[in-house]
């Protein structure tokens, strides 16, 4: 086993991820085709994000919450065809979406299929990721496009996502064109990321990541997913709830990078003198370009203004 | 043994149901001795009040003949919303339920959430219109048009 200590950054791919096109092959991801006339009317009842309005061709992120206001999944809803959607999720348990969903189809007509065995999942960040994918599948994509292109004769989608605040690209195909389309994109001059790195990429953007960040335990707001909400939409799932939290300003934690001089252990729980002051939700392995370790943590309100210093464990971490 | 398919809806009414080419018809019968009834709420009441209103809906789009459709949807605060419809008739997949003079049409994959459900009409400026009761609610969002089971 690695120690923590040994893990470097790797300058390359982090520049590759900063400034020119990284990508993240995942190994286990969230692919679910949800079809039928009733499919985005009820995914628009049922999530924080208006969806009727999404055209096809078009992406939106979304968030499916509890009705007591938690966050089951995040997932990119992108329009295919007329009624035809593919939910794409961080998530490495497809079942929980599909589950959900399922649980709340009633009398519409809709159909889920988990593709995740059967498709894979690559994504290109960074900003030449554009000319990444124009030079390998022949065309430059929109913002929060959907597009079915050929690859090698077989049909796979690109996805546009602009909800991460950084240029993000995900790929889905059949399993077995997965490698020569890494491959291509490689040769395109997309640098393969390896996991540690990119954990290291987004607690540094402070992008909130599935069953850490958010999940069962979290409300959306207070996972750094406001952006995902539409507060003027009318109701979904924990709808009252969330518009609670927003209106009264009842939200009692916030998402917030953390600096330590040494790594930290996601899961520990962080103090401010003798008070609890939140828990660490990812935590890096790896010394940033700062000469700190990084992560992210659940911090209550009081305790998140900028240059906090907070106890974690046996040593210190600053807000960020 | 009275009828077959007997069932009571309150303590001093019961209901009977037919299946007659994959339709469900359940007809309430009004008084009946208890120690006759069979087996529990298994239908849906709408009063009286509620039942008229219907009937004036009805009256003003001119449908001679008409039903209420009663479903439930995915979506809501709660998670399962509530639909109402006034229909000229049931689908095939409908129980079809008579209840103050009115045909209610319950599909039957939402009857499962509705079961025991008294839907009544509140009115004035402070009215909520259609209220539903329904036994299998544990939570109602505020405005009672969406629940949880």
């Amino acid at each position: 086993m690695v120690k923590q200590s040994q893990i470097q950054a790797i300058p390359t791919q982090l520049d590759a991820l900063e400034d020119g096109s990284g990508m993240l092959r995942w190994t286990r991801t969230s692919i679910v085709e949800h079809s039928g006339p009733d499919a985005l009317d009820l995914l628009h009842r049922l999530t924080t994000k208006e969806l009727l309005s999404l055209p096809e061709g078009g992406t939106r992120r979304t968030v499916l919450t509890s009705d007591r206001g938690r966050v089951v999944d995040v997932f990119l809803v992108a329009r295919t065809a007329v009624d035809q959607l593919l939910l794409v999720s961080d998530s490495d348990k497809p079942g929980r979406m599909i589950s959900a969903i399922d649980y709340y189809t009633i009398i519409e007509e809709a159909e889920l299929a988990d593709r995740s065995d059967s498709h894979v999942r690559v994504t290109l960040v960074g900003p030449r990721s554009v000319s990444v994918v124009k030079s390998v599948l022949g065309f430059e994509p929109g913002l929060s496009t959907s597009s079915a292109v050929d690859f090698l004769g077989t049909s796979l989608f690109v996805f546009s996502d602009a909800s991460r605040g950084v240029v993000w690209f995900d790929i889905v195909c059949p399993a077995d064109v997965g490698d020569e389309l890494a491959a291509a994109f490689n040769t395109a001059g997309s640098i393969p990321i390896d996991l540690e790195q990119f954990e290291l990429f987004r607690i540094d953007h402070a992008i909130p990541g599935s069953d850490r960040e958010y999940g069962e335990h979290a409300n959306p707001i207070e996972s750094g997913l406001l952006d995902l909400i539409d507060f003027d939409k009318g109701c979904y799932v924990g709808q009252e709830v969330i518009a609670r939290l927003d209106a009264y300003d009842k939200v009692q934690r916030n998402l917030r990078v953390l600096e330590s001089s040494a790594p930290i252990e996601p899961g520990t729980k962080l103090q401010f003198g003798s008070k609890p002051a939140g828990t660490v939700t990812s935590a890096s392995s790896i010394r940033a370009g700062s000469g700190n370790f990084l992560a992210l943590g659940l911090v209550r309100k009081a305790f998140a203004k900028h240059g906090t210093s907070l106890v974690v464990g046996d040593q210190q971490a600053v807000v960020r | 043994m009275l009828l077959s398919g007997l069932s009571r809806i309150s303590p001093s009414t019961c209901y009977i149901s037919n299946t007659i080419e994959g339709v469900t018809r359940i007809t309430t019968v009004g008084e009946i001795d208890d120690n006759n009834v069979a087996e529990p709420l298994n239908t849906i009441q709408i009063t009286e009040k509620a039942a008229g209103k219907v009937k004036q809906f009805a009256a003003d789009k001119k449908m001679a003949t008409f039903g209420l459709k009663v479903a439930v949807k995915g979506g809501g605060c709660s998670g399962l919303t509530y639909v109402l419809e006034i229909v000229d008739g049931p689908e095939a997949d409908d129980k079809v339920i008579d209840s103050s003079g009115v045909e209610v049409y319950v599909p039957k994959k939402a009857f499962v959430f509705l079961a025991g459900t008294v839907l009544d009409f509140s009115d004035g400026l402070n009215g909520k219109g259609f209220e539903f009761t329904n036994p299998n609610a544990k939570r109602t969002c505020g405005c009672g048009t969406s629940f949880s089971v």
